[in-house]
């Protein structure tokens, strides 16, 4: 080691390559910038009401989903059964209120869903911490589990007819645009969920104890124990949170369809998993933003309703999305090891 | 009544089959200073886990003042006031400096619960008031720099910054001195100066006695999961100190008997391996074992790992018979006849739930193959059983688990592994950490008996009785370089201590 005496001013002064490197959500940010320009150029027609507010809508459900993994990923673990906890909430609550409770008012169900969805997300936390288990493992477990419960007890029929009150929450309007060609695109109201969503996690990362708890454990989990910070508490903590936002994400999807399908939103986990990646959170914990997730899902977004708009077969999403991450991480991991030169690979 | 701060009753800590701590009976009190001091693997760090709450001990009690405890956590030793600064500093890498320092004060504050709001403006000022008193100028820079970013220099002094930015009423120091210069040890002993007039008891673990014997206050000697004596510093000499921590009068003998054979085996020219160590020349005879010591971070380690293939040797030449040789795998090594036997045996060793009989066998796979291709069991067996005769394990059910050995006999396993192979040239990494002292002689006995053979042997270790038993030459390291060469018949541990502690390098002022 040497004893080299720093300055930390200057150390602290990164140049524009370290900024990317150190904050690799403004890569995404530059892709999607650049992205929406090109578009925007080619097909004008992109920057319309109606295509933006048609993203909008889009982008509530993965979301609501990406900003509960970036918790979860924060917190150096994953989970894949948020979609699981999704449909599990979704399907039973909307066949509850229709069977037991045709009264219950709009607000009660989200609470009910995201309640719901808190209890499951928190059996994850509990299993995570309890067995020691990695909670890739874990979650592959109960999202099969979860999705098993759903499909042999609750029920497989797809619900056409929703209970009013959620048909109505699903088309409540924020804004009314009129197209150039008569049609009335609305904003709904559920939109809103998105944003709230991301404000309050927000206000958790930044402003309170636990968002730092949760990037020390994430940063190194043996010496975040040793420093006090309890780790059943997080794991029960981030699990759980992530639980509630898939359980009213559950709720939007339904209500925004028009219908409940016991088969829907499980297998898109990864997709929200590509979101929150892209926006920097990194695999092995400790990193992410907020921020960096909400760019990460207007991305993948954009990237899967934009290329149908400048010409572009819908086929080739899968391919544009996968060289984006691909991209990324070579970025980021290029940019770190020149920025550590000392960080050599090990032999095997 | 006046109770001491904190009072250890018969602790006994046990992981799995090694008894750690055996019945440990300690009393710290405000504002004394403390030197815990023992050999590796003597229970100096078990202990201060289980002051700092991180273990729990299999027996016995804590006190805090005078308030009976069966065992502390994390957070209620940290609102006790003991904090410690970890050996690895312990600090959390994707966070501020500012975080890292006065995170703790606003969790502890509140009992450990993490749903409170995080008060930033209090995080600034108690940070930038630690950093200040650690003779850091805290900086708005330097407060939002995240400490990966930070050179290793300045993360030592953020650790102890954290350990006294709470009110602190006991601050453990692990090896807090090892990486630091002299004019960052000064600063240190400053800040004990200040911590032990507000009242607060100290407790270094360490191995440099001259920074003890400077520091004065009481000394604790650890040896073998006991505490062997205690008493201040100042009424014991060196030589008993290092005494009372070897239990030299046990194991005095000198184990080499043979001398090395001619003929050169290794020769080493101009080695260096990044900033880890640089222009190490050194060569080995047949026969003949070499010592290498220094302290952590003088390079030894990482010499080591080149050796045996696991580090990138970035300049200099190795030759073997005097050819020219690449150790760029670990494979290229073994293909050599270079076998190393790592320190962390657990970890880098052995599988530690597969039997002895796999353990024992995985360099020979190849002479052990059936007609089919396949492994065959019986063959195997009898390779295994030759193995550990020839070790003198003591258990002959070789389908029982490594995990279910004593330190001293998994050693064995690894080294009968080794001898498997015919090897030329192994490279033993601290062969007796957490041994026993029987095993360490059946140990020393195998490696002379190696070395009759004509097996060339180099030992990385800081056992230095161990290196000047056992071996014909030692080479001290410090700052990654080679810095003086003893025989190991006429040298002295004080020798090599001065040595080690001699040339260590100033930053450049």
């Amino acid at each position: 080691m040497t004893m080299t005496r720093s300055d930390p001013q200057t150390a602290a002064r990164p140049g524009l390559a370290e900024t990317f490197a150190r904050r690799p959500e403004l890569v995404s940010l530059c892709l999607l910038v650049v992205i929406c320009v090109a578009v925007a150029v080619i097909n004008p027609a992109f920057l319309s009401p109606g295509s933006l507010i048609d993203m909008g809508r889009a982008s509530v459900v993965t979301g609501l989903f990406a900003l509960g993994v970036f918790a979860i990923l924060a917190a150096g673990g994953i989970d894949v059964s948020f979609t699981a906890i999704a449909a599990l909430t979704m399907y039973a609550l909307t066949l509850f209120v229709l069977n037991v409770a045709p009264g219950l008012p709009m607000a009660v169900i989200l609470l009910i869903a995201v309640a719901g969805g808190t209890v499951l997300g928190a059996i994850n936390g509990w299993l995570v911490h309890t067995l020691r288990v990695a909670a890739l493992i874990v979650t592959i477990g109960t999202q099969y589990l979860f999705r098993g419960i759903l499909l042999a007890f609750i029920g497989t029929v797809w619900l056409m007819e929703l209970p009013p009150q959620m048909t109505a929450f699903g088309k409540a309007s924020l804004l009314d645009f009129t197209t150039a060609n008569g049609a009335t695109v609305t904003l709904p109201w559920y939109f809103l969920t998105f944003p709230a969503a991301a404000v309050l996690t927000w206000l958790i990362f930044n402003r309170t104890l636990m968002g730092r708890a949760i990037f020390a454990t994430g940063g190194n989990p043996e010496v975040a124990a040793r420093l006090g910070y309890d780790q059943r508490t997080v794991h029960l903590f981030v699990f759980a949170f992530a639980g509630g936002l898939a359980g009213l994400a559950g709720i939007v999807h339904v209500c925004a369809n028009r219908m409940a399908n016991p088969f829907d939103l499980v297998g898109t986990e990864i997709g929200v998993i590509a979101a929150v990646v892209l926006g920097g959170a990194r695999i092995t914990g400790g990193t992410g933003s907020v921020f960096g997730t909400v760019t990460g899902v207007l991305l993948i977004t954009v990237v899967n309703n934009v290329l149908v708009l400048v010409g572009i077969p819908s086929t080739w999403q899968r391919v544009v999305v996968g060289a984006f991450i691909l991209l990324a991480a070579a970025f980021f991991v290029t940019r770190r090891r020149k920025l550590q030169p000392q960080i050599r690979k090990q032999a095997i | 009544m006046d109770h001491p701060f904190l009072e250890l009753r018969g602790i006994h800590k046990r992981f799995g089959g090694v008894h750690a701590l055996r019945g440990v009976d300690l009393t710290l009190r405000a504002g004394e200073a403390y030197h815990l001091l023992g050999e590796n693997g003597c229970g100096k760090s078990t202990v201060i886990k289980i002051m700092s709450g991180a273990h729990a001990p299999s027996e016995g009690e804590i006190l805090l003042d005078g308030v009976r405890h069966a065992a502390l956590s994390p957070i209620m030793a940290l609102q006790a006031g003991i904090e410690t600064v970890y050996q690895d500093l312990s600090l959390l890498p994707n966070l501020s400096v500012a975080e890292n320092v006065a995170l703790g004060e606003q969790l502890v504050g509140g009992g450990g619960r993490m749903l409170r709001w995080l008060d930033r403006g209090r995080l600034g000022r108690t940070a930038a008031q630690a950093l200040h008193e650690v003779g850091l100028e805290p900086t708005r820079a330097l407060l939002a720099t995240r400490v990966s970013d930070l050179p290793l220099a300045l993360r030592q002094r953020v650790a102890i910054a954290r350990a006294i930015a709470q009110e602190a009423r006991l601050v453990i120091m692990d090896e807090p001195t090892t990486s630091l210069t002299r004019h960052e040890v000064e600063t240190l002993i400053e800040v004990v100066g200040r911590l032990r007039a507000q009242n607060v008891a100290v407790l270094f673990v360490t191995h440099k006695l001259e920074e003890c014997y400077r520091i004065g206050g009481q000394a604790i000697v650890f040896r073998d999961g006991q505490c062997v004596a205690q008493g201040p510093i100042a009424g014991y000499s060196r030589s008993e100190l290092s005494e009372l921590m070897t239990g030299r009068e046990i194991e005095a003998r000198r184990y080499r008997t043979g001398a090395p054979e001619g003929g050169e085996l290794l020769r080493l020219e101009g080695l260096g391996s990044g900033e880890a160590f640089q222009d190490v020349s050194a060569a080995l005879h047949r026969g003949e074992i070499l010592g290498i010591t220094g302290l952590s971070d003088s390079g030894r380690n990482e010499l080591a790992l080149a050796l045996a293939g696991h580090r990138q040797i970035t300049e200099g030449r190795v030759s073997m018979d005097g050819g020219p040789v690449r150790l760029d795998t670990p494979a290229q090594s073994i293909a050599l006849g270079i076998g190393y036997v790592p320190e962390d045996r657990l970890g880098e060793g052995l599988f530690i739930e597969k039997s002895i009989l796999d353990n024992e066998v995985p360099l020979i796979l190849d002479r052990l193959l059936g007609p089919l291709g396949t492994i065959d069991r019986s063959k195997a067996r009898a390779a295994a059983q030759d193995i550990s005769a020839e070790m003198t394990l003591n258990t002959s059910d070789i389908d029982l688990p490594a995990g279910a050995l004593s330190g001293g006999n998994q050693q064995r396993v690894l080294i009968g592994r080794w001898l498997s192979i015919a090897p030329r040239l192994l490279v033993l990494h601290g062969p007796t950490v957490g041994v026993d002292v029987g095993s360490k002689d059946t140990i020393y006995r195998a490696i002379q008996s190696m070395a009759e053979r004509g097996i060339g042997l180099i030992i990385v270790s800081d056992d230095l009785p161990e290196l000047l038993q056992n071996c014909d030459r030692i080479l001290v390291m410090t700052a990654g370089r080679i810095a003086a060469e003893v025989r190991g018949d006429a040298a002295s541990e004080d020798d090599i201590y001065q040595a080690m502690l001699a040339s260590r390098p100033e930053a450049a002022e």
